[in-house]
């Protein structure tokens, strides 16, 4: 059975209803992931991070022994180390370049967005705008994150026979031991995302990629000569980032947590005029 | 359907967009038609949230855009070919758009065919030409498959094939029941491709009509004589509601009478005439008369101080 209607002059409809999945956080952290891992520039600098990290492991191995020991990290006087500390110094020192890296990668991926034009695309599927930048921080952190342990895990695991042949060794296991090496993979993700919160402040690879390393690299060093000349600048000292990051992943440090609070406060300030920013601003 | 209402847009103190007020109806393809720094990209912006507004609001399908719930599935928008990483394919590019809103991989295969992207969907956007731009990012658009579409110049760049492609797309979308607005500056091709017209000039909507009425209310008809005689046809002529313009030697365009007058009155006077055609207005003519005082960057006018334009 069935009823005739004349049917209507295609004009004459004039509702289309949309119908299927909405956004969601799932989805826009997948989304943030595809993007991640679709420029090539995200292959190529993470893998750096590794490689520069195994390598220098490898070469700083060779060149030590039981009896050389090491060196103090913020004097630079050489002190003898235990084994653990001794491993831990091996298999982090690379990741000090590594930092380096991530802060470009962590601008590149907001200041990218923004030169190519992306950034509109980006902002019309999201037009609340935070969670997207929220899930660009979830991915770009834990990205970061895992690259920093298979650097410093790898590295560790690298070295191991060849300190082992120079009768050291230490357990990956040994709080000691993987308390800063988690430290160290902990703080590369920070930077990132850091990084990430200047990006999204400056909108541009150059103005971003300088003031990161300038407040990373730059900043420390001016303040520590003009330190000798003015006084309080020695107390303002540890709450820069780089200083309070060294702190936070310094072996034995009692400070570490302060140091780590101290890096927090930094990405938290970064990331919260961010986020008031690319609310506000017109795209 | 979009209701801009006042709608306004201040960069600093140039008014970009200066309290608008339009309906975008669905089932029809809109034309936004306008010169240069008119705000046609401004509003467009505005109305998928880009931009703020400054005063006034515009609603999409009856929320504002951010409030719905899937955006992309509400209003897809190409807004300029490079709202896309030149580093990325194109395929990962729409995979990445898909994604936020869980679109199935299959919905971006479908409108890398639809938009005959195939050969090219694994390549670099950064080799793209400007053509390849626009169907990557009216692929970008379709994604959702939304009920309110917003097409900024998407012609721009393509090819005869595509041109007609994008013209039988906008049509059929509508046709469907889906909200279309379109901005171009081809005239003719928005002739044919529009049912309804918006024209902006500086800020403002100075018309808001379809198109038959937009033609007939701004233009008018005229008639192009060709004769070895034109200063004695002109002299004949000549009363005060006929404008005679001198077209080349011996061709005039007259307005203001019809085709008969004009033999009759000719024969009449014995003037010998070689050609007498009714010449209809076009939709050019018409926009061309609408804008004439609106457009900002009027070629060669050296009195106007110069603007940026504001492109953002």
């Amino acid at each position: 059975m069935s009823t005739v209607t004349p049917s209507q002059p295609s004009a004459a409809r004039t509702s289309f209803v949309p119908t299927g999945s909405g956004l969601s956080i799932t989805g826009l952290l997948r989304s943030e992931t595809i993007k991640l891992w679709s420029l090539r520039s995200t292959y190529w600098t993470l893998s750096l991070v590794v490689v520069v990290s195994l390598g220098i492991a490898v070469l700083m191995s060779f060149a030590m022994s039981a009896s050389t020991a090491g060196f103090d990290p913020t004097t630079g006087a050489p002190i003898a180390l235990e084994s653990a500390q001794m491993f831990v110094l091996v298999s982090t020192t690379g990741l000090g370049l590594g930092q380096l890296i991530v802060a470009v990668l962590g601008v590149l991926s907001i200041s990218g967005e923004y030169s190519s034009g992306m950034i509109k695309s980006t902002l019309t599927a999201v037009p609340n705008r935070l969670p997207a930048l929220w899930a660009k921080v979830v991915v770009l952190f834990g990205f970061t994150f895992l690259v920093g342990l298979i650097s410093v895990v790898g590295s560790f695991l690298a070295v191991l026979p060849i300190l082992g042949a120079k009768d050291l060794t230490a357990s990956l296991f040994d709080t000691e031991v993987i308390l800063p090496l988690l430290g160290n993979a902990l703080f590369l993700a920070i930077i990132a995302v850091f990084a990430l919160g200047i990006g999204t402040i400056l909108r541009s690879s150059a103005g971003g990629i300088a003031t990161v390393l300038g407040i990373t690299l730059l900043l420390p060093t001016v303040l520590a000569v003009l330190s000798i000349f003015i006084e309080w600048i020695a107390d303002i000292m540890p709450y820069l980032f780089t200083v309070a990051g060294t702190t936070m992943i310094t072996p034995n440090t009692m400070e570490s947590w302060q140091g780590f609070l101290i890096v927090l406060v930094w990405v938290v300030v970064s990331l919260g005029v961010a986020a008031l920013l690319l609310k506000r601003r017109d795209a | 359907m979009i209701q801009a209402q006042s709608l306004t847009k201040h960069y600093g103190r140039k008014t970009a967009v200066d309290a608008v007020d339009f309906t975008v109806q669905p089932g029809k393809v809109t034309g936004f038609l306008g010169p240069n720094g008119a705000g046609k990209s401004t509003t467009m912006r505005m109305i998928v949230g880009l931009d703020r507004p400054s005063a006034g609001s515009v609603i999409v399908n009856g929320k504002p855009y951010h409030e719905h719930k899937a955006p992309l599935r509400e209003v897809g928008v190409l807004l300029d070919a490079k709202a896309v990483h030149t580093g990325r394919s194109a395929y990962n590019h729409l995979r990445a758009m898909a994604a936020t809103h869980s679109i199935p991989t299959s919905r971006v295969h479908e409108v890398i065919n639809l938009t005959g992207l195939e050969s090219v969907a694994r390549k670099r956007v950064g080799g793209f030409s400007l053509g390849m731009g626009q169907r990557l990012g009216i692929a970008a658009a379709l994604l959702g498959d939304p009920a309110t579409l917003i097409l900024d110049e998407p012609v721009n760049g393509l090819d005869p094939e595509g041109v007609q492609w994008v013209r039988k797309l906008t049509k059929q979308l509508a046709a469907e029941g889906r909200t279309v607005l379109l901005s171009s500056h081809l005239m003719s091709e928005m002739a044919l491709t529009a049912d309804h017209i918006i024209v902006l000039g500086r800020g403002r909507v100075i018309a808001d009509a379809s198109v038959a009425d937009i033609i007939a209310s701004a233009a008018q008809n005229t008639v192009r004589v060709r004769t070895p005689h034109t200063a004695a046809l002109a002299t004949l002529l000549a009363q005060p509601d006929v404008t005679i313009i001198n077209i080349e030697q011996g061709v005039i365009e007259i307005s203001g009478l019809t085709v008969n007058e004009i033999g009759d009155r000719a024969a009449a006077a014995q003037i010998s005439l070689h050609e007498l055609t009714a010449v209809s207005a076009s939709l050019e003519d018409a926009y061309m008369k609408l804008t004439q005082n609106e457009v900002e960057y009027r070629t060669g006018d050296a009195s106007s101080h110069t603007e940026a334009e504001v492109t953002r």
